[in-house]
């Protein structure tokens, strides 16, 4: 037991402690770091290259200088990582990767230039349409024009057996994450709401391999134990993150488990499993389009709703609980549809609106504790 | 005896019931958490059932301050309170409407007064007590004199800011360009109703419909939102105490749940 908590202390230690992780990282595989904004970029080429990508999803930091940059309808976690980048505590990255997911990070590649000139900054685009043909070509050309960007960067070149290699250490890693977020529904005591977001945080600040060392021991040290009993409300998450932390903190307060998820910082990152055939950029581009179910990849028939209630159902959960990140626009116009779905299938909705700088949690804890109230 | 108490953002409120589930006593002090409301409250409500703290078998806290409140056997949200209170004190209500001191609440209840659903206003002050408070400051008459007020306007003004801020500069200027301060107050209170109306519409609401928490004393607001709703409003009995009765009932049925 001992084992298992130290475990979890660690995971919980670096989510919470970014810069310290980082700089431990850092030091334990000698690699220089490079910054990924949400919500997905090629990190396996990033790997390949011999850089350590970590994960920039803001944080809760006074905005003093971002808002020359950003207007007022942009979203808290884009606000943040200019400031971040602005006062330098992005100063040791080597680069910094933005994908142009939504309007805000489409405008801040080139803001970026001006905001935070020492900090390079490489684009990549995602295609909207992914499932016939063009996309999966479109998406392997993008990822060669990337993987030049790399090689500039690096000043080597990158062979196939070193991105097949990156994309193994990846997708044993994603492997692993299914196979946690599975067996933690079964130790919602042990790992209660808190800690699973900060488990799967975490591991945008550690290298993958160390990382998904560290949760093949979770892993097993859960395994050992008996299971949990639980008698809270059980509820599927949804969103782009679970946070400010705050938040995760009244779940457990209330006892309230979350037994699925779809945050984009959390599953979406490693719920589609790759195809077997073709090259590594093959597997890349494929992982992208096979992914359903994420608002930031078009759909033409949006599977999310259906999705949702699956996931409730398949969990026997009580509710789907919405994290809605503020002027985060992909996932705000998706909500009237999945809202539908749900209500149709009679699901209960806590809807929260957040942001990465809220100090009064109030209400919202009065929202939570109802909710929760009102499912048991 | 069973001590429900309410403590919320300006008020706080208080009740006991006996063992038979029947109100003993209830009282309201219009000061709330963070200051001497709830002590005061409790000891008031005891001096009015005339008994002392050791009849007391178990309390249940409710509203904004119900966290930082320590003497309690267990604290419950002003939502379920409210629902309960509503269905102990009415028969057939479906719909609450709750505006406090800085929350406004919609909430839909089953038959047997268990929370269906709900919404809450985000944390700004638009529609809730606060905004009156700031509304009645600018109009320079008492907030219990606004229902009067409005009750004699002749034209309909909109107050179209839903943000208590913008809204007090809007009205300094509709005053300014001569409006009438009968007419600024009923402004007032449809922009309050408008904003309820959309709360309603977005959890959903069926009759028969009640009003709760301080706002509900503003007998205009509750006229125009009436109005609005195209559906008769129900008083309820106690209008500022539900909460803390409902909050009681609650203890009542913890305890003896716990024998």
């Amino acid at each position: 037991m001992s084992k298992l908590n130290n475990l979890i202390d660690e995971f919980v230690e670096a989510a919470l402690s970014p810069s310290e992780a980082i700089e431990k990282s850092k030091q334990i595989t000698g690699k220089e770091i490079v910054g990924c904004f949400p919500v997905y970029t090629p990190e396996e080429i990033i790997y390949a290259a011999g850089f350590l990508p970590v994960g920039m999803w803001g944080g809760k930091t006074e905005i003093r200088y971002a808002d020359k940059y950003l207007q007022s309808f942009c979203c808290s976690i884009m606000r943040s990582n200019i400031e971040y980048g602005i006062k330098g505590v992005y100063k040791s990255l080597k680069a910094t990767i933005i994908p142009a997911f939504c309007d805000t990070l489409k405008c801040i590649i080139e803001n970026w230039k001006v905001a935070i000139p020492d900090i390079p900054v490489i684009p990549v685009v995602y295609p909207q349409n992914r499932t016939d043909t063009f996309g999966y070509a479109y998406l392997v050309a993008e990822f060669t024009r990337f993987k030049s960007e790399m090689e500039k960067l690096s000043g080597k070149t990158i062979s196939e057996s070193e991105l097949a290699a990156a994309f193994d250490i990846y997708e044993n890693y994603r492997s692993l994450m299914r196979s946690f977020v599975e067996i933690v529904k079964d130790y919602p005591v042990t790992i209660n709401a808190r800690k699973r977001h900060l488990i799967i945080k975490s591991g945008y600040f550690m290298d993958k391999k160390h990382y998904s060392e560290l949760m093949k021991e979770l892993i097993d040290a859960l395994k050992a134990m008996p299971k949990e009993k639980h008698s809270g409300p059980r509820v599927v998450g949804t969103g782009l993150i679970f946070e400010p932390i705050e938040l995760t903190d009244i779940f457990v307060e209330n006892q309230i488990s979350l037994v699925e998820d779809d945050f984009a910082q959390e599953s979406r990152q490693f719920r589609a499993v790759a195809r077997t055939e073709g090259t590594a950029m093959d597997k890349m581009a494929y992982r992208v389009v096979d992914l359903r179910g994420c608002t930031f990849l078009y759909e033409e028939q949006k599977s999310k709703g259906d999705m949702l209630v699956e996931m409730v159902k398949r969990n026997k959960a009580d509710a789907v609980f919405v994290s809605m990140m503020k002027f985060c626009d992909p996932e705000e116009f998706d909500y009237p549809i999945i809202k539908k779905k749900l209500d149709d299938a009679g699901i209960p909705i806590l809807y929260i609106e957040t942001e990465m700088h809220m100090d009064s949690y109030e209400q919202i804890r009065t929202r939570i504790q109802s909710f929760s109230e009102m499912l048991m | 005896m069973y001590l429900g108490i309410d403590i919320g953002s300006s008020s706080s409120k208080a009740a006991i019931i006996d063992r038979n589930m029947a109100i003993v006593a209830t009282h309201v002090i219009n000061i709330g958490t963070g200051t001497r409301g709830p002590s005061q409250v409790i000891e008031e409500v005891m001096q009015k059932a005339n008994i002392t703290q050791e009849e007391i078998l178990y309390t249940v806290v409710t509203g904004y301050g119900r966290v930082t409140f320590q003497q309690a056997n267990a604290q419950i949200t002003e939502i379920s309170c409210h629902a309960k209170g509503v269905s102990y004190l009415m028969k057939g209500i479906r719909t609450i409407i709750d505006i406090g001191g800085q929350d406004a609440k919609v909430i839909r209840i089953e038959a047997d007064g268990r929370v269906k659903n709900f919404v809450m206003n985000e944390k700004c002050a638009a529609g809730t007590g606060r905004f009156l408070e700031v509304m009645a400051r600018v109009l320079g008459c008492d907030i219990s004199e606004l229902s009067d007020l409005a009750d004699s306007a002749t034209n309909d003004i909109p107050i179209s800011s839903v943000c208590t801020v913008f809204a007090e500069s809007e009205v300094i200027s509709r005053l300014a360009s001569g409006a009438s301060v009968e007419d600024v107050a009923r402004g007032a209170h449809l922009s309050i109703a408008k904003r309820i109306v959309g709360m309603c519409n977005r959890v959903g609401f069926e009759a028969d419909i009640t009003m709760t928490g301080g706002v509900a004393l503003n007998k205009n607001v509750v006229k125009v939102l009436s109005e609005e709703l195209n559906m008769e409003i129900k008083a309820a009995p106690e209008t500022q105490a539900v909460g803390a009765i409902g909050a009681a009932v609650f203890a009542y049925e913890r305890h003896n749940k716990q024998d």
